[in-house]
């Protein structure tokens, strides 16, 4: 994690040194960072702290207030609204709440203080326009990322079997999942000559975006589980990193298995030997066009889906998404996914090609059309081929 | 050792257990302390042994001024007491127990053992170290006990009513170890016992306290009366016994049998009228218990039936025989009868079956204050009931009996208790028994049970050896008896 | 010597809350942070705005549910872990009325806080139960039913009860306002709420002095075995107790789901009810200090929102204040009652 860390501060470093101090001063400006888990959970929400570190380390002056850890489970005292008067109290204009957790609390309190701009992760409620003029969302485009991921893992797996720790059930986790799936069954058919109905991708919901003992299941439990009953890629949709924990440990002691993490560009480093690469979030920039934009006063409500930068999906300064390769790839994959994600970024290729079934059987994307961003956005259900509750 | 007690004094809350004792044990010597129940006896003793603090007042060994905070310090200081209930863990071996909170670093089991073996030969004490205690008989606990404490370094030695529910073989050896400790090894031996006949047999001097107070010392031997006249006030001749009413069958046991884990309680039949006395002798552990426990309803019958009054009972338990006018006295009070932490009133409120939603304090604090007035208990309605003596705590527990009960059951009703206690408990039960209740007893005293029972039932390991009616026995027989002598 | 004794013997319940303060003091010195600052910001947190001390009060109220259902409990001699799936149990059916009936809120309201208790009672009951005729232990009986309340709880968020529009998990759809409790300026406080636990709170405190009952419960509590023979039925006392604490709990649970939240949520208790042992533990299992306990527990907790927020420290410095306080009073200030608790535990154990 230091290693990112000094990484990302270099970057940025270079970056101040370039512009020359042409960008804006964050001189007296205060914003708050609300994560959902803790802030070093090597997942989602260190992810979103990243990137309001980013933000500090760009915009001279800035300061972040953060609160970690606000979930009725572990603070079943404080309340979003407790939280947000108190940073307002201390000056913030801008505040992030970063779950959908949140989303509700985030639209009450947004219209209580009109003069703070606030920014939810991932709701919709600037897109249904449910939302006050001062709340905009965010979320990144992580599908292709996803299909990466599954393709990755299907040219690696020795079993044929892919199992994916998932989450709760909701349109974006099931979306996710089924984008991890295409991108598994595209590779293993094209790549590795198999067929595709050979692969098998198993979902298993935990019940939560991190392990609350005795709520969810438990993530550890659930890898174990899988690696156990022939699986040796484990696909990681949680916030946290159990899955290649486990994976890890497992290889230490002498088995073939591996692990995609999710979420934060440093997951990797929990086992970086087994580690197949990792989709993630990179907040800093769109954190910071915000921020730049609250300074300035010239920010507006909007609803940010923002994608990948092609180019380089692990340019830390432009894209909102990414990919990164893991120590745990072989030569070969690498060269069969490098191959993937150039036809994916040339649209020679699109991960949601027909024909795509549900996993009831009902057609869902006819063959040879390619999924629109509703039907992507809305999926009811996994698809067929997968196995795991829908529901 | 010598033992100076300098103006001792103990108060709990308004009662002084001890006022300004002074007294002073030589070693070589064996003392009697004397008193009537919460005369202050097990008090000082519980001081001088680190049991409890003295409110004010010091305690001198040999010269030289001690402060126990805990047993265990006065042990390391030589003086050691032998409690009415061994102090010993049930589940551990004799030598775990003989061990228990001594530090015999590398010291192997086996030497420890031979060790253990040694001293008891020295006593005429036989033990097998690795027994398991709740094996033994009390008289081989107290064995097990003294020898603990004189490894453990005790040149004073408190034996508190040690001679209750042994039998006259263990008294005999444990008398005689007593006069060997003092008279060859030079220890200071003090015995606590309210038995007259004990003292005079085995002490050379006797402290006599009561209500708090030193009263007296007494070279012995010397007349009984000499004694008595110490101990109490005056003392009530002994009323003569009423005649059994001869009443209706009121009970009727049929071939019962009681099973437990560690004895069974084979089949016995009996027939018991109204206002008679059925006395159970028997050793500890004889199956007296079961029987006794059965009929209150705690023990299942697991054959045989009970009949009370000529109805069949069926489904007899605790609360039905409590319906019935079945009342039960367990031999531990505190431990099965009362309840420590609650006041003399809170338990006659608890007893009082009144109906509305609140308790009437001061109607209960009254009640409380004629019941201790009645039955002439040393205590204040608010005084917590483990802050009174052992004699006292039996009184409060019969003024809590309800009136007009059909059958009284007892384990050592008497147990600890001293002469003007105990014959004022009979004559109570007495009254009762006038009037149509029955009772059964059992007792550790078969000189008790010889002159208070009417029927008397020996039983030796879980058989009803013999029924026979009290005029026909002496205590002497039964001592026979109830050793399998027969 | 005796004298000096006394002395010692009356500051002794200082000792603890001073140890506490310097244990703390120094954790905020090694972080690096004034303690003048962190306590300014407590307090401030707790007691700065009216807002904020209606939060304090808010989050007061089931915590004094279930602390006062638990005084009835120990008093019993009975170690109701189950608590926090009591006050589940009542939130969930609270929650039921509020989602399945449609009536004045005049009518409403009543109905859901007392579907509250019965839901709280029952869970507390079958804890009974399970100990009076199954020999289970109530603590280990407990434990077993707070992660069942739990389950039920998700099964509940993710199927039945899960909104229209697709379940997140968070928790069911808002209730209609004719179900919600009404609240105090814009804040999460339930006037009625805390009303309601004032009174529960004196109710418990009039049966545990006054009451015939409550003599029952204190005897069962000291002796269970002489209880039993001076005729305490111990089996129906030890029910009673329990289902009047669920009830009580169950009622916190209510409030939970009416007041603070407007939904059932999955942790809807958040370990409430373990603060709640917390709490009669700190006090000793004595009645006048409970209700404070609990009312410095909520501003504690509270505060260190914004201690937090202030001093950018770790996020469990306030568990970590609550949780040295609780443990250096039972290691110093109570130690004999509690001590004489366990014995008493450990005495009817064997029995």
């Amino acid at each position: 994690m230091h290693k990112r860390l000094i990484v990302l501060l270099s970057l940025a470093a270079l970056l101040l040194a370039a512009c020359g101090g042409a960008g804006p001063s964050g001189e007296g400006f205060t914003f708050g960072m609300i994560l959902v888990g803790p802030q070093n959970d090597h997942g989602w929400s260190q992810a979103h702290y990243e990137g309001g570190q980013y933000v500090v380390e760009n915009l001279p002056g800035a300061e972040m207030i953060v609160f970690d850890l606000l979930n009725p489970a572990d603070k079943p005292e404080a309340t979003l609204e407790g939280v947000v008067d108190e940073m307002v109290a201390q000056g913030a204009t801008l505040i992030f709440t970063t779950s959908d957790e949140f989303e509700e609390d985030t639209t009450t309190v947004a219209a209580k203080y009109p003069d703070v701009v606030f920014v939810n992760v991932s709701g919709d409620d600037a897109l249904t326009g449910e939302a006050p003029a001062n709340l905009s969302n965010v979320m990144g485009r992580m599908e292709e990322m996803k299909a990466i991921a599954g393709c990755a893992a299907a040219l690696t797996t020795q079993t044929g079997q892919l199992g994916y720790v998932g989450p709760l059930i909701n349109h974006e986790t099931l979306r996710l999942t089924a984008s991890a799936y295409l991108g598994a069954r595209h590779c293993y058919e094209t790549y590795r000559g198999e067929s595709g109905d050979d692969l098998q991708f198993t979902v298993s919901w935990i019940g939560f975006w991190f392990n609350i003992p005795g709520v969810t299941s438990d993530p550890t439990e659930v890898t174990t589980n899988f690696l156990d009953t022939g699986v040796d890629v484990v696909l990681s949709g949680i916030d946290t990193t159990e899955a290649i924990n486990v994976a890890g440990q497992r290889a230490a002691a002498g088995a073939t298995v591996w692990a995609v993490p999710y979420d934060y560009l440093g997951a990797c480093d929990n086992a970086p030997a087994i580690c197949l690469g990792v989709p993630f979030f990179n907040w800093g920039p769109d954190y910071l066009a915000i921020a730049e934009a609250v300074v300035e006063g010239n920010w507006s409500q909007s609803w940010l889906w923002n994608g990948p930068n092609w180019d380089d999906l692990s340019d830390l300064d432009s894209t909102s998404v990414g990919w990164l390769n893991g120590p745990g790839l072989s030569e070969e994959a690498a060269a069969n996914l490098a191959d993937y994600i150039s036809k994916l970024a040339s649209g020679e290729v699109a991960v949601w090609t027909g024909p795509i079934n549900l996993q009831n059987g009902t057609p869902y994307i006819a063959a040879g059309a390619v999924g629109t961003d509703e039907e992507i956005w809305y999926l009811p259900q996994l698809l067929e081929g997968m196995q795991g509750p829908s529901q | 050792m010598q033992v100076q007690l300098n103006t001792i004094h103990k108060q709990f809350g308004s009662l002084v257990a001890n006022d300004e004792i002074s007294v002073q044990f030589e070693p070589g010597r064996i003392y009697g302390l004397l008193g009537e129940n919460g005369a202050g006896k097990s008090t000082l003793m519980k001081i001088l042994s680190g049991y409890q603090q003295p409110d004010r007042g010091e305690i001198v060994l040999n010269g030289a001024a001690q402060h126990f905070a805990s047993p265990r310090q006065a042990l390391a200081a030589g003086v050691g007491m032998l409690y009415q209930e061994p102090l010993d863990v049930p589940v551990f071996t004799v030598l775990e127990n003989f061990l228990l909170g001594r530090a015999h670093d590398g010291e192997r089991p086996q030497q420890s053992a031979k060790a253990l073996t040694q001293l008891a030969g020295r006593y005429g004490f036989q033990v097998d170290p690795h027994e398991h205690t709740r094996e033994l008989s009390m008289g081989e606990r107290q064995q097990l006990e003294l020898l603990r404490l004189l490894a453990g370094g005790a040149e004073v030695l408190i034996l508190d009513e040690p001679t209750t529910g042994i039998s006259a073989e263990q008294k005999d050896l444990l008398f005689a170890s007593m006069r060997t400790l003092a008279r060859e090894e030079g220890k200071t031996l003090i015995l606590v016992s309210h038995k007259l006949d004990e003292v005079q047999e085995l002490c050379d001097y006797a402290y006599v306290l009561r209500k708090g107070r030193l009263v007296g010392g007494v070279q012995l031997p010397c007349p009984n009366q000499e004694l008595v006249d110490l101990m109490f006030d005056e003392l009530a001749p002994r009323p003569a016994r009423r005649q059994p009413a001869s009443g209706d069958v009121l009970l009727h046991l049929q071939h019962i049998t009681v099973r437990t884990p560690r004895l069974e309680l084979e089949p016995v039949s009996l027939q018991l009228q109204a206002g008679q006395v059925l006395g159970l002798a028997g050793l500890e552990g004889s199956g007296q218990e079961l029987l006794l426990r059965a009929c209150a309803g705690l023990l299942p019958l697991s054959g045989g039936s009970l009949r009370l009054g000529g109805q069949p009972q069926p489904d007899w338990d605790y609360p039905r025989a409590r319906q019935h006018g079945v009342a039960y006295l367990a031999a531990g009070r505190l431990e099965e009868g009362l309840i420590a932490g609650l006041t003399l009133t809170e338990h006659m409120a608890l007893v009082s079956n009144a109906h509305g939603l609140l308790v009437d304090w001061p109607q209960n604090r009254q009640l409380a204050a004629q019941h201790i007035a009645t039955y002439q208990v040393v205590g204040q309605p608010e005084s917590y009931i483990e802050n009174l003596s052992g004699g006292n705590q039996q009184r409060f527990l019969f003024a809590m009996l309800p009136q007009n009960l059909k059958l009284i059951l007892m384990e050592h009703p008497t147990r600890g208790l001293d002469i003007r206690s105990t014959d004022w408990i009979w004559e109570q039960l007495d009254q009762r028994r006038a009037q149509g209740t029955a009772i059964i007893f059992l007792s550790a005293d078969l000189d008790e049970i010889a002159a208070r029972s009417d029927q008397i039932a020996v039983f030796s390991g879980g058989r009803l050896l013999r029924s026979v009616p009290a005029a026909e026995t002496t205590a002497d027989e039964l001592g026979h008896l109830i050793g399998g002598a027969l | 010597m005796s004298l000096s004794k006394t002395r010692l013997e009356r500051v002794w319940p200082l000792l603890p809350g001073l140890a506490a303060l310097l244990v703390t003091t120094l954790l905020l010195l090694a972080m690096g942070t004034s303690p003048v600052d962190a306590y300014s910001a407590m307090w401030q947190g707790a007691f700065g705005t009216s807002a904020r001390v209606y939060s304090v009060l808010a989050f007061l109220v089931p915590l004094l549910l279930a602390a006062s259902g638990l005084l009835l409990t120990f008093k019993a001699g009975l170690w109701n872990i189950g608590i926090e799936g009591q006050i589940i149990m009542g939130a969930v059916a609270a929650s039921w009325v509020a989602l399945r009936v449609q009536l004045p809120s005049g009518l409403q309201i009543p109905l859901e806080l007392l579907a509250a208790m019965a839901g709280g009672a029952l869970w507390a009951a079958l804890a009974g139960v399970l100990k009076t005729r199954g020999g289970v232990h109530e603590i280990f009986g407990g434990l077993a039913l707070n992660n069942l309340a739990i389950l039920f709880t998700n099964y509940l968020i993710a199927g039945p009860w899960q909104p229209p529009e697709g379940g997140s998990f968070r928790g069911t759809q808002p209730f209609g306002a004719h179900a919600l409790l009404p609240l105090f300026e814009n804040s999460r406080l339930s006037l009625l709420s805390l009303a309601l636990a004032i009174v529960a709170f004196a109710g418990v405190a009039l049966v545990l002095t006054n009451s015939h009952w409550g003599l029952r419960l204190k005897a069962l509590g000291q002796n269970a075995r002489s209880a039993f023979l001076l005729g305490v039925s111990s089996n129906r006392e030890m029910l009673l107790a329990m289902a009047v604490c669920g009830a009580l709990a169950g009622l916190g649970g209510g409030v939970r789901v009416l007041s603070w939240f407007d939904s059932l949520r999955q942790s809807i208790s958040g370990g409430i009810g373990y603060l709640a042992l917390m709490v009669v533990l700190l006090a000793g299992f004595r009645l006048v200090l409970t209700p404070l306990v609990a009312f410095f527990f909520s501003a504690v907790l509270n505060g260190s929102i914004t201690l937090q927020l202030r001093t950018q420290l770790h996020s469990a410095l306030g568990d970590i204040l609550t949780g040295v306080l609780v443990l250096l009073v039972l290691l110093f200030g109570n130690y004999e009652r509690v001590r004489r608790a366990f014995r008493r535990r450990r005495s009817q154990a064997d029995g």
